[in-house]
């Protein structure tokens, strides 16, 4: 684990995430804390596209340059626990969105365990991670800080970007780097509306029904099917790297849409179904998991 | 910007119901059906048991008002199709739906959809070769603060936007006062109808059939 959490608060953790699965019968060992020392991954964990959700052939674009600084001074986070501010990218990483608003602030914690919000793409074994640190279970991937990647660069569309496109959701890694073993489990009640190759789509059932979308769980032994009806923190399915037939890195890819209604750049008026940067929300939901509440 | 604006759901009134404790199947009761042969696909994941939600929300009114007499219209336009083609939807979820359907002029691709209702919010999956399709329409839209603006760029009158996602476009427009969403999801990368917006614009351009369930044509004055 971590050079940056001592092991009694790793205990604390422990006992604490554990807290937070209201269906799920304690289990007869406590699970396993972030582990600094995951073990070699396997070969297929290699991921082809070095963890940035696009197809290799594609590169990715020049980053957009510094973020604009909102007029408004940074808003309180929900959480306390170590992380970066929303919003902000490293340099040269692309434009984060600044916007402080938490959009689902009742929402529940995406893993059933600990989990490290980073990037895939510029972390340790990632297309354009640091020199030196080829593998994705590198220590630096399961440490805190967390890290917002909401409109880190890419060629995908992402209306709130500074540059219109950007990454779409929040990549986290799980509790180890163990693919197939920690679970994904509903943000909130809802329906699961769509099982894709490498997607798993829940709608809310609270307005304004967000649709949550979850990337690269392990498809063959998903918990749910279409049309099921879940509950928050009910398991969905088991964190990998499952990308269509090629692997990424492992992780959940998390995805928040919503209807949204605004302006265009230009002064437009517009309504349109789009992205919204998940994670202060997800904080807040880590946040009151590691508090020990529950997501029911 | 203040503390009191960054909490969106501020305003979704949170009430608690007593339900049992008797764990159920949940899972909805719709077949999916090959689109090429109208062959029911074998149920592939046994239903799940989930306990029944500790609570329900009671949604506020978001987004603008349902434009009925423009609905009713398209409804009347539709003709035949829209007995025909939303015949394939389960009706409960149909009669559920408080906004008006559209659904494509694609007897094929609608075959075998699923509709999954939140009254104020559907969503039609549909199976097409080697991609999904989701349909959706909504009133229940978050404004967002004025400076945080979108950009993109709107297509015609409707406002059409078209954007790439990872797997895939994703198409929204208003028409009826509703927000409606088209997307097609391609299982793989090199998939030409998800590399340009090509494809989802042309189902955006057939999807025009207009099914009103019984609740949205209550809300029509149209009676059941």
């Amino acid at each position: 684990m971590s050079k940056l959490i001592p092991p009694l608060a790793l205990a604390v953790l422990a006992l604490a995430l554990t807290a937070c699965d209201p269906k799920t019968p304690a289990p007869d060992a406590p699970p396993k804390p972030p582990s600094a020392d995951p073990g070699p991954p396997q070969a297929d964990d290699e991921p082809v596209d070095g963890g940035a959700e696009q197809d290799p052939s594609e590169p990715l674009p020049p980053s957009p340059g510094d973020p604009v600084q909102p007029a408004e001074p940074p808003a309180p986070s929900p959480a306390t626990f170590d992380h970066g501010p929303a919003g902000q990218l490293p340099s040269g990483q692309g434009s984060g969105y600044l916007d402080r608003t938490v959009w689902a602030p009742a929402m529940c914690w995406p893993l059933q365990e600990a989990g490290f919000a980073n990037s895939q793409v510029y972390g340790p074994g990632g297309g354009m991670g640091p020199p030196g640190k080829p593998s994705q279970c590198d220590s630096l991937n399961y440490s805190l800080p967390w890290r917002d990647n909401f409109c880190e660069a890419r060629s995908r569309t992402s209306p709130l970007c500074g540059s219109g496109t950007g990454h779409q959701g929040q990549d986290i890694r799980p509790a180890t780097c163990k693919k197939n073993e920690h679970w994904a489990v509903a943000t909130e009640a809802g329906t699961i509306t769509d099982i894709g190759t490498y997607t798993v789509t829940l709608v809310g059932k609270a307005a304004p029904h967000y649709t949550y979308r979850y990337l690269h769980m392990q498809m063959s032994t998903l918990a749910v099917a279409e049309g099921s009806k879940v509950t928050a923190g009910q398991k969905l399915g088991k964190v990998s790297n499952d990308f269509g037939g090629t692997p990424t890195t492992i992780h959940l890819h998390f995805e928040m849409r919503a209807g949204l209604a605004g302006v265009t750049t230009d002064g437009k008026p517009v309504a349109i179904s789009s992205f919204i940067p998940p994670y202060l929300s997800l904080a807040g939901a880590y946040q009151r998991k590691l508090d020990g509440g529950t997501c029911s | 910007m203040r503390n009191g604006q960054l909490i969106v759901a501020a305003a979704i009134v949170v009430v608690t119901v007593g339900l049992g404790a008797t764990m159920a199947s949940r899972v909805t009761a719709q077949t999916r059906v090959d689109p090429a042969t109208g062959a029911p696909i074998g149920a592939a994941r046994p239903p799940v048991a989930t306990r029944p939600p500790a609570a329900t929300t009671v949604p506020p009114r978001r987004g603008g008002r349902v434009d009925w007499q423009g609905a009713v219209g398209g409804l009347r336009q539709s003709g035949g199709a829209s007995e025909t083609l939303g015949a394939n939807l389960d009706k409960a979820e149909v009669d559920a739906t408080r906004v008006p359907i559209l659904l494509p002029n694609d007897p094929k691709l609608t075959a075998g959809a699923r509709i999954y209702s939140f009254g104020d919010y559907y969503t039609i999956t549909a199976d097409a070769p080697g991609a999904g399709i989701s349909l959706s329409g909504t009133t229940a839209i978050v404004p967002l603060p004025a400076s945080r603006p979108l950009k993109i760029e709107p297509l015609g009158p409707e406002g059409l936007t078209v954007q790439r996602t990872v797997d895939g476009q994703l198409a929204s427009f208003l028409r009826y006062g509703v927000l409606y969403t088209v997307e097609i999801r391609c299982e793989k990368a090199g998939d030409l109808r998800c590399a340009d917006d090509n494809y989802v614009l042309g189902l955006v351009g057939k999807t025009t059939t207009v099914v009103l369930g019984a609740a949205a044509r209550a809300e029509a004055g149209l009676g059941g």
